[in-house]
């Protein structure tokens, strides 16, 4: 064993030799060609429908980035010691419903619904006159430490809400308050801004073969900007639309999706175990389809109400149909409604594009 | 005490039992090297059983043994030391002996060599699309996380995280970077991020800044293959020195051209190009913060080795033999620029016909040009394999010495026998 130990003592020493750490390099590079995004993605030359030419004068701080969905602009804020709020300019299609985004955002906020928009103050955009919306929470929701603040400025212009939505961390907001509405008084929409919002894909219909077989009744009506079709089916007074959507892959999921119609007729939420009792499956070319049927009162009209939805997953998409409207009209409407997503060939919609 | 010690080590390293021994062992280090590959992938199993000094314990197949041998770094030292050894003990300047002498200097000079290419080379790769300047190249394998600041000359200043160190997780500081990096998670491989509907009640973002608040990243296994390749994602938390957090999340994804070349056609296929080029805009949108005044841009990309000159694709051409499928020639044509030397010229890269300039070797690796690039609707491209092996001439000089080693000696042999024969 002697032989063994010296042989034991000099391993030791040549393993030690050995080990390669890891570690954070620092260097400087000459010309400005690191991080440069993919020349593929720049794509300037497909234009979006016709943005509105929005121009503005940005305060100190404020620095332009790259627009998210649904919004025309984006800005980010910053001051020295880090802090940062975020800014868009969302166009909308105006519904007249703009509670309905207000209590939108107080649910962020975790504040609860207000019944009407009473909380504005009117603030100036460009030359008109638009209603300012300032929205903080009562407990801290950022982070568990701090609260937030939102600041939404509304202007209705014809056919389409613009919205100037600041958010951030309470006290950094309101310290931006003053750069937030000089910002707002500095907008301006260009001559040749169609009051218009950047479509989302055209109805499918409109271009190419459509997708579906529209029964009798059903008045194709604009979209919007977030919907693929719209229908309106009108019995004198009573009424019922249908809107149809699709996201990639699940959208959500159908437990989202039902809590969500849910809210909108005012019902309480439910949970997974109650799913299979509300859903029912329903076959159809295009696979199986996930319909509920759900009363309750109409969260926008507070009238009695009935909605009837489908989910429908396609290929890495989820397309969603929602009938909803007069109690009697959605009865009437409801088989119709089924035969209509029945129908419906989703390679048209693929191809329309 | 110590010559003792010193006596019985020159014992042991001069003996022919320790060689047959190290070798025994590299005959079942390769064997077990060779099962594992099968499950963990070429580059995995030779980390795990070739680059080390001791392996504790084998996975194969699902099991684990519990056995500890030595690893492949130990063998080839001892064995490099044991022939250095006994060469130089038995080392007798005979005429006889000479042809044994430069044989062993021959697998001596092999097996350094082959230890100097483990430590000291490096492999990397530099993709153009035709008209592309770049003045770097790319692991393959290895990730980073980097900042990248204005540092008052025309250029920038990068301050770059390997990704082993995100994988420890914890704290990172760095005195160039005016605020502490907290890896929260870091994932070897995730799949395509999720676009994060609008109004949907989706589960809350993996972080509330940057790209994660659009998108939902998820952690895939790692790919063991050669051909696919791993895009990281990692969690981070940056905090600035006066405590406040903020969360991002990071991803090779939001910067690999290609990848996202993919996913614009498939989102545009989908929801038309206004809605995708939206999305893809938000995904690859740059990240940064503000610190110290300065602007920090960070973002997780394949490990950059900058080169002291740049290379400018001109032209891919992918020649097939004609009225078949079967290539014939792949060849770049590429411009050369240093600044330093004032070189400026252009150059050919093909097939069997690599460029060696500033120590590195480059190969012509992949293409895609002629038809299958206009088939696809993409600029032509082509990816160059980068080698820096200063020690690649060794093996040629290696088996040349031992053949001439062997040569000598059987000569002498030779003429000695045919001598005696004659004077019988």
């Amino acid at each position: 064993m002697r032989p063994f130990s010296s042989f034991a003592i000099f391993l030791a020493a040549l393993v030690l030799a050995g080990c390669k750490r890891e570690d954070v390099k620092v260097y400087h590079v000459p010309q400005n060609d690191s991080t440069a995004p993919p020349e593929q993605i720049a794509a300037t030359d497909q234009s979006l429908a016709t943005p509105p030419h929005l121009q503005w004068t940005l305060p100190d701080g404020w620095q332009e980035i790259a627009p998210s969905q649904m919004r025309v602009a984006s800005f980010t804020v910053t001051n020295a010691a880090g802090q940062t709020a975020d800014v868009g300019v969302i166009p909308l299609p105006a519904t007249g419903q703009e509670i309905q985004l207000v209590n939108m955002w107080r649910e962020q906020m975790q504040l609860p619904a207000l019944p009407n928009a009473t909380t504005a103050v009117a603030v100036a955009i460009g030359g008109d006159s638009a209603k300012l919306f300032d929205i903080a929470s009562d407990a801290p929701i950022i982070d568990g430490k701090f609260r937030a603040r939102i600041l939404v400025a509304m202007l209705a212009r014809g056919e389409t809400s613009w919205f100037f939505k600041m958010t951030g961390e309470d006290s950094f907001v309101v310290s931006q308050k003053q750069n937030f509405l000089q910002f707002l008084k500095s907008v301006s929409f260009g001559e040749n801004a169609p009051a218009q919002i950047a479509a989302a894909p055209a109805a499918p219909g409109e271009s190419g073969p459509s997708i579906w077989t529209v029964p009798t009744g059903w008045q194709a009506v604009d979209p919007g900007a977030m919907l693929l079709a719209k229908f309106l089916i009108s019995s004198g007074e009573a009424k019922a639309d249908v809107n149809i959507s699709s996201f990639a892959n699940d959208g959500g999921g159908l437990l989202a999706n039902v809590n969500r119609w849910r809210g909108q007729l005012g019902l309480p939420q439910v949970s997974d175990t109650d799913l299979p009792a509300l859903a029912t499956a329903v076959d159809s070319p295009g696979g199986k389809i996930q319909i509920v049927d759900l009363s309750g009162t109409d969260a926008k009209t507070g009238k009695p109400a009935r909605l009837v939805g489908a989910v429908v997953p396609q290929d890495g998409q989820t397309w969603f149909y929602k009938l909803m409207g007069d109690e009697a009209v959605v009865a009437r409407q409801k088989d119709a409604f089924i035969q209509f997503i029945q129908s419906a060939n989703y390679a048209n919609a693929r191809n329309a594009r | 005490m110590l010559a003792t010690h010193v006596k019985r080590l020159i014992k042991i390293f001069t003996s022919l039992r320790l060689t047959v021994i190290l070798l025994a062992f590299a005959i079942v280090l390769v064997f077990i090297g060779t099962l594992a590959q099968v499950d963990e992938g070429l580059y995995n199993a030779q980390a795990r059983y070739f680059r080390q000094w001791i392996i504790f314990g084998l996975d194969l197949f699902g099991h684990k043994i519990p056995l500890v041998l030595p690893g492949g770094y130990l063998i080839g030292t001892l064995l490099l030391l044991n022939l250095l050894a006994a060469h130089i003990y038995r080392f007798q300047l005979s005429a006889k002996k000479i042809g044994i002498q430069i044989t062993h200097a021959g697998v001596i000079l092999l097996l350094v060599g082959q230890l100097v290419t483990d430590m000291l080379a490096r492999e990397t790769q530099m993709r153009f699309v035709e008209g592309e300047t770049k003045a770097y190249s790319e692991s393959p394998r290895n990730y980073e996380l980097v900042f990248t600041t204005e540092d008052g000359t025309n250029g920038e200043q990068v301050i770059s995280i390997p990704d082993k160190l995100l994988a420890r997780g914890g704290e990172i500081q760095n005195p160039n970077l005016p605020f502490t990096v907290r890896v929260k998670n870091y994932w070897k491989n995730s799949d395509t991020p999720q676009f994060r509907a609008p109004m949907m009640q989706n589960s809350p973002p993996l972080a509330t800044n940057g790209v994660a608040v659009n998108f939902d990243f998820h952690p895939i296994a790692e790919t063991k293959t050669m051909d696919d390749k791993n895009v990281p994602t990692a969690e981070i938390e940056i905090v600035s020195p006066s405590g406040s957090p903020s969360d991002w999340v990071v991803s090779d994804w939001t910067g690999d051209g290609a990848m996202i070349e993919a996913l614009q056609q498939s989102y545009a296929q989908q929801l038309g190009a206004d809605m995708t080029q939206k999305i893809i805009g938000d995904l690859t949108q740059p990240q940064f913060i503000f610190a110290d005044g300065k602007q920090f841009t960070f973002g997780l990309r394949p490990e950059r080795i900058y080169h002291p000159f740049s290379l400018t694709l001109l032209k891919a051409t992918h020649t097939i033999y004609p009225g078949t499928d079967i290539p014939k020639d792949f060849r770049s044509r590429v411009r050369l620029q240093n600044p330093q030397s004032g070189e400026n010229r252009e150059v050919e890269i093909s097939m069997n016909h690599p460029l060696r300039y500033a120590g590195l070797t480059f190969y012509q690796y992949q293409m895609t040009a002629g038809e299958a690039a206009q088939q696809a609707g993409v600029t032509p491209s082509s990816v160059l394999q980068v080698v820096r092996n200063p020690s690649w001439l060794t093996p040629y000089i290696g088996c040349a010495l031992v053949a001439a080693g062997l040569v000598t000696q059987f000569m002498f042999h030779l003429v000695g026998f045919i001598s005696k024969r004659k004077t019988k």
